[in-house]
């Protein structure tokens, strides 16, 4: 099941890590609880938040029943529009086809604003190493570009810094006052340095929200603006979408825009809700329809999961996420969705990640489009749990199993442990084959069972 | 077979056209009073909404509202600035074609009277919005739209802004640092309805 080349991502062993600053990571826990809070508030204040989630779910239900269909209908569309619409089937070729359009039009400064797809691709260090300078002009997705670092969020990418830390990533890369970390003043200052790549773009690289199959249109969603600013320049623009990112239609957009939002940040509406329906007068627009994986998503099991819309909120509601820090999962998309995701993609890799869930379900709850985020982490448990990793933790469930099956061996194991816990040395109780008291202290045993206390309380003195 | 015969070979089953496409029906409740929904949800978004009583005096507000800056673009005549200006502009006048009661966004559609550039670039924007001119929610807004002669628009809620770092609120990421939109008499061009005729 595994690949040879994939190395085992231990979510447990990263999450420690991640905990090794409790400081920071108690920062973590209760900035993400607090977004989860302001989208509780944005999310009661719609009376009909309900149905509209409900609408959602069905939209792109239906629109994945027939996404081949809508996916033509929308290249038809924007070719009308004059976009110019282009097929990759899976990282590679998205990679080559952007590299290739930049290097036709002489383009050698891009400016991107926020995309998981370019993300989950590698086109970065791909465009990078063809002398193409690729800015990400998203302050968050900014900050961890200059940091060398990667988003730990989707929506919150640099959600895992404090601002002392911004203030030093400033200070080598823009020069700026490295013992002054006040936000408005960094902000001013990237502010200032983005702008100057702004104006001097050759081209722009955008995501998509969503892409319309009526119209061969498309929607930009972004707070800062940079989505608009970057592509009103250069002449150049292309933007990237999974092919999961279609809908029937603008009339299915106020379902959407009302949704994102709120559950991302408890915003109403994001500040920028650009719709694209054809190039500038004088430029080129671009759209790419990647697949990479999504069409055998589509047939299998798992399928609901392409209806995700990347808003964030089941990460800053999950227990484990904010505990943990996005990097700990190892995944471009991170939290419960990203699990889910990469178990589809890698289940021997990412054998860890279905298991970084208390199966609280609160994912399912905050979910606008009410996937089923816990069962589906449930299910490839299954799978997951047959990785050489786990091999101890299988042999100890099987070992509980089997007493579990045998009544009288299983009292006569208590009997003795309870007599042998207390007498046992530490060292042999929490060792290296003890997976369950790695972390925990093991419970003191009761002085008598439940059965015991219940015979005795029934009288009976015989066991059956 | 190219990438997108692939890709629609992958799909396999997926390609027929819906029979039907019941398109899910949304009750929205509302607003007793959408004009003032707008004004709270714009100030939410670090906007502001300010009252014009006379029209005549528009342009007087506009310059006290924005402490008199210095190079105004004024869009409600089609104009060509140069990059370079639209660089230096302390603040741009546009118009919106509707306003959204519940999270105060104005729908925008440069056209060709100005460049879309100069909607990011401004450091300020007023924004001219007939008080009609606003619907409860973004089903209401959709179903105005017109997408036939679109080219590119924008619903804009507040300023640019972010919160990237520390979760603290910044106005003025990368766009407009401040945003006000100028709620304008009933002009009688509108074709909007305005929600007490419509009770
Ligand atoms: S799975 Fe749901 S909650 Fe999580 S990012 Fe996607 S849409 Fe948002």
């Amino acid at each position: 099941m595994r690949s040879e080349e994939s190395k085992f991502v231990d979510h447990f062993r990263n999450a420690e890590e991640f905990l090794k600053d409790p400081e920071q990571a108690r920062w973590h826990d209760r900035a993400l609880w607090f977004v989860r809070q302001k989208r509780d508030t944005a999310a009661a204040s719609v009376p009909e938040w309900e149905e509209l989630r409900r609408a959602a779910e069905t939209i792109k239900a239906h629109t994945l029943e027939h996404l081949g269909y809508y996916l033509e209908r929308f290249e038809e569309r924007a070719q009308a529009n004059g976009i110019e619409v282009l097929w990759a089937e899976d990282a590679a070729e998205f990679r080559r086809l952007v590299a290739e359009i930049l290097q036709r039009h002489g383009a050698s400064r891009v400016v991107k604003s926020k995309s998981m797809l370019t993300e989950e691709c590698g086109l970065n260090p791909h465009l990078e190493a063809r002398g193409i300078e690729v800015t990400d002009t998203d302050l968050g997705e900014r900050i961890v570009q200059l940091a060398g670092d990667r988003p730990s969020h989707i929506v919150l990418p640099a959600i895992h810094l404090r601002k002392e830390q911004v203030a030093e990533i400033f200070s080598s890369h823009l020069h700026t006052d490295p013992s002054n970390a006040d936000p408005s003043y960094l902000t001013r200052a990237a502010r200032e340095h983005l702008r100057r790549k702004f104006l001097e773009a050759d081209a722009a690289i955008t995501g998509v929200n969503f892409a319309l199959a009526e119209e061969g249109a498309f929607v930009v969603c972004t707070n800062e603006g940079n989505a608009d600013l970057g592509t009103a320049l250069p002449d150049l623009h292309i933007a990237c979408m999974g092919l999961e990112k279609l809908i029937p239609s603008a009339r299915d957009l106020g379902v959407f825009t009302r949704l994102l939002a709120r559950s991302a940040t408890g915003q109403a509406i994001t500040a920028y809700t650009s719709h694209f329906r054809r190039p500038k007068p004088g430029g080129k627009l671009y759209l790419i329809l990647v697949d990479d994986g999504r069409s055998a998503l589509l047939q299998s099991s798992r399928r609901e999961l392409l209806s995700c819309i990347r808003c964030g909120a089941c990460m800053n509601t999950c227990p484990v996420y904010r505990r943990s820090g996005g990097h700990s999962y190892g995944t471009v998309v991170p939290g419960p969705i990203g699990s889910a995701l990469a178990g589809t993609r890698d289940p021997g890799r990412y054998a860890s990640l279905p298991f970084a869930c208390s199966l609280c379900a609160s994912c399912d709850l905050v979910c606008p489009v009410r996937i089923d985020l816990h069962q589906h982490l449930l299910d490839e448990r299954q799978q997951t749990i047959r990785v050489p990793e786990y091999r101890g933790k299988v042999r100890g469930l099987k070992a509980a199993a089997f007493l579990l099956r045998h009544p009288r061996l299983y009292r006569q194991s208590i009997a003795a442990l309870r007599w042998l816990l207390p007498r046992l040395p530490r060292s042999l109780i929490y060792n290296r084959f003890n997976l369950w008291g790695r972390e925990r202290e093991m419970p003191s045993p009761a002085p008598r069972s439940f059965s015991e206390l219940y015979q005795a309380r029934q009288g009976a003195d015989n066991e059956r | 077979m190219n990438a997108k015969q692939i890709i629609l070979s992958r799909l396999g089953g997926h390609r027929t056209p819906p029979a039907e496409y019941p398109r899910p029906a949304i009750r929205t409740r509302p607003f007793d009073d959408p004009v003032q929904a707008f004004i709270d949800a714009l100030r939410t978004a670090g906007g502001e909404a300010l009252f014009v009583e006379d029209t005549a005096s528009l342009d007087t507000e506009i310059i006290r509202a924005f402490d008199d800056p210095a190079n105004i673009i004024d869009t409600r005549t089609p104009v060509s600035p140069t990059l370079e200006t639209m660089e230096r502009c302390d603040l741009a006048i546009v118009e919106a074609a509707f306003g959204v009661a519940e999270n105060g966004a104005v729908w925008i559609d440069p056209a060709e009277r100005y460049p879309r550039a100069l909607l990011t670039l401004a450091r300020s924007l007023a924004i001219l919005l007939p008080c009609e001119a606003i619907v409860p929610t973004m089903h209401e807004a959709y179903e105005r739209l017109d997408f036939d002669e679109l080219a590119y628009g924008l619903f804009m809620a507040g300023p640019s802004k972010t919160a990237d770092i520390e979760q603290a609120l910044v106005l003025g990421a990368h766009g407009a640092m401040t945003l006000k939109v100028f709620l304008t008499p009933i002009s009688g061009q509108s074709d909007f309805i305005s929600p007490k005729e419509k009770q």
